[in-house]
């Protein structure tokens, strides 16, 4: 499989509210990789991905997805990218298949109820609880539908912020069996977590988020996964930045 | 997009709600205005009968030209249009019927007082003001948060993210919308047209005008409403935007307005047109009659029959009340067109009065419509007057079968 850049953080420099979030991060991620962002609270995780879709403009470098400058043509770069914001809270009074078909429309997409349901399949929703509204539903059979609509919108490109927010032990297992699933099929995913095991299970690469700089990145090996231990002293400070090794 | 916005806009309650509560609103304002018309002219009809009775048994019981002019009655009436059920308008203000008498005029124009106790309360729920002021706080309650809304229930990047193009999405959101309002409100007002016979051009002009506000208060709720405020916020300014240009700029202006262009009241009119008569009694008739032969030089032969009452002097210096108080009139007149025409400019910067100013041209009923019907007052009067002076003034016989030859006043419709 030819492997080609799908986005790019190249010297980003991002600010909100005068406050400069981003610091020049730079990263590239190709296709069939997953690339897991991973830092604490206000590190500028959100940000990077808000700044994929044209929501945050660039105050220094440039963001491209599949080599265009988002600044250029956000129109392109959204209509490339199926987003899960963090907690997505979909429309409380549609059920599961209307939430899917209305955001699919809105999308430029329409799935028959076969796709919608092979989808809800995929994220292991009970078949039963399709036909209720949302206002039903716990924050964990919420999040599963938002990630049954990322996988529907079959882009190139997937960016999930924090997808496993919600989700039980078993959920998770899953949804990372998922997210290979996808990576195996071509798929360009870009996810930002705390979760720094989840994160392991799943990442091709790690990229560690301090204080809106890339303090550190994480590559797995070819024949098996990122080493949690070491990524998780990384994150909590134990090991300094010079060490984290690539 | 259309087809999913249309699909998702039908599934909002809230929407559906407000939709309703505008088609109750409009119905009931519209239903309210056809009934004021219906009773109006119901009481213009009992009274074209009741005064043409009247007269004739008045006028047939008379001996002489002056007891048959002082004892007879004239209704003069300005019927309301087929449009006026949507605005009211000057109506509830001015008198829309006299019942004239052959005595001075500018008196018994002015003598009725205007001022409704129940319409001075909370004014008149037409359907002009339920669309200038009612209409507005609907789009405001629907459209304030559509952005806000989706910010704060995290939905607002998916939403956007998954458009591509949010411009289009929420001009799509606010039309959808705007247009759901605007069919609610102009329904009822197109039955009611129908109901009412008024003309296709009436009704397609109501409805454009309707269109055009309702665009203006989308745009000015998406414009206020894109701004990274909580819905709070951006509810509480579009509500100030509402009172800034429904209430504070019409009043701001209606006090420029007065200050700037003085109108003697009617009551000025009224007092100094009665005193001119009541003083006329005690005067030297010469002072009457010179200013009568003055005006009517066809009547310098009339003379007088002597110290008592005579017919010809009386209505002589009732005429002549009319001169004194005429360029007072003048300058009502004069004054209430020119603080009209101040207020169609300064309605431009106050929509909600630049509709309903709009409605009531459209209906006929305002301060134009009002003043050409004093002025087709003041001319059917002038009518009376050239049937009643040959007989009051020179030597034509009292006859009662003249009664036929009666001006007839001509209402506008």
């Amino acid at each position: 499989m030819t492997t080609t850049v799908k986005l790019e953080a190249d010297a980003l420099q991002v600010y909100r509210s005068d406050k400069e979030v981003l610091s020049g991060i730079s990263f590239s991620l190709s296709s069939s990789e997953v690339y897991a962002l991973l830092g604490g609270n206000g590190a500028g995780k959100s940000t990077t991905l808000l700044s994929f879709l044209g929501f945050l403009p660039a105050a220094g470098g440039r963001v491209l997805v599949n080599g265009k400058d988002v600044s250029a043509d956000h129109k392109a770069a959204r209509a490339a990218i199926a987003y899960l914001p963090e907690a997505a809270s979909l429309y409380e009074h549609l059920n599961a298949f209307e939430n899917l078909r209305y955001f699919l429309q809105l999308a430029g997409r329409s799935e028959d109820s076969p796709a919608l349901e092979a989808a809800l399949d995929r994220v292991s929703l009970a078949p039963a609880s399709r036909a209720r509204r949302l206002k039903d539903y716990s924050k964990g059979m919420r999040q599963k539908v938002a990630i049954a609509l990322a996988i529907l919108r079959d882009t190139d490109i997937l960016l999930l912020d924090e997808p496993t927010s919600g989700l039980d032990p078993s959920a998770i297992d899953e949804f990372h069996d998922l997210i290979r699933d996808l990576a195996d099929t071509g798929k360009t995913i870009l996810m930002v977590t705390h979760d720094v095991y989840g994160a392991c299970q799943v990442a091709d690469r790690i990229g560690l988020l301090r204080g809106g700089k890339l303090v550190g990145e994480f590559s797995a090996p070819t024949d098996g996964r990122i080493e949690t231990e070491t990524v998780h002293r990384a994150f909590s400070g134990r090991t300094v930045d010079t060490q984290l090794a690539v | 997009m259309l087809q999913s916005e249309v699909w998702f806009l039908l599934r909002d309650r809230a929407f559906r709600v407000w939709v309703l509560v505008v088609l109750l609103f409009s119905g009931f304002a519209v239903w309210s205005g056809l009934a004021e018309v219906a009773q109006q002219r119901q009481s213009i009809a009992f009274l074209v009968d009741a005064d043409s009775t009247d007269r004739t048994s008045e006028f047939s019981a008379q001996g002489d030209w002056g007891s048959a002019a002082y004892y007879s009655f004239h209704l003069t009436y300005d019927p309301p249009s087929d449009f006026a059920f949507a605005a009211m308008g000057q109506r509830d203000a001015s008198s829309w019927k006299h019942r004239l008498r052959m005595l001075a005029l500018e008196g018994q124009i002015y003598e009725h007082d205007p001022g409704n106790p129940e319409l001075a309360l909370i004014g008149r729920f037409d359907f002009a003001f339920f669309a200038a002021f009612v209409l507005p706080l609907v789009l405001i309650f629907l459209l304030h948060d559509l952005k806000a809304g989706e910010r704060t229930a995290g939905r607002f990047n998916l939403l956007v993210a998954s458009a591509g193009n949010d411009n289009r999405l929420w001009w799509t959101r606010s039309l959808l919308r705007a247009i759901g309002v605007l069919i609610a409100a102009v329904g009822p007002l197109l039955v009611g047209g129908v109901v009412s016979g008024t003309s296709a051009a009436s009704l397609l002009g109501a409805t454009a005008m309707v269109t055009a506000y309702v665009l203006f208060w989308t745009v000015v709720c998406l414009w206020l409403g894109s701004r990274q405020h909580p819905a709070s916020v951006i509810l509480a300014s579009l509500i100030g935007v509402w009172v800034l240009l429904g209430t504070l700029l019409p009043a701001g202006g209606r006090v420029i307005i007065d200050r700037l262009v003085s109108v003697p009241s009617g009551a000025d009119i009224l007092m100094t047109q009665r005193e001119a008569v009541n003083d006329a009694w005690d005067l030297p008739v010469a002072d009457t009659m010179a200013p009568f032969v003055a005006r009517h030089p066809e009547w310098t032969g009339y003379t007088h029959t002597g110290d008592g009452f005579d017919w010809g002097w009386y209505y002589a210096f009732q005429q002549v009340g009319d001169q004194t108080t005429e360029s007072l009139s003048a300058a009502y007149r004069k004054g209430r067109a020119r603080r009209d025409q101040l207020a169609a400019w300064f309605a431009i910067a106050a929509p909600p009065a630049l509709l309903e100013r709009w409605l009531q041209k459209l209906a006929g009923t305002n301060v134009e419509a009002v003043l050409d019907y004093e002025e087709s007052v003041r001319a059917f009067h002038a009518e009376l007057r050239a049937f009643y002076y040959p007989g009051l003034f020179g030597d034509a016989a009292f006859d009662p079968a003249r009664i036929d030859d009666l001006p007839q006043f001509s209402s506008s419709e």
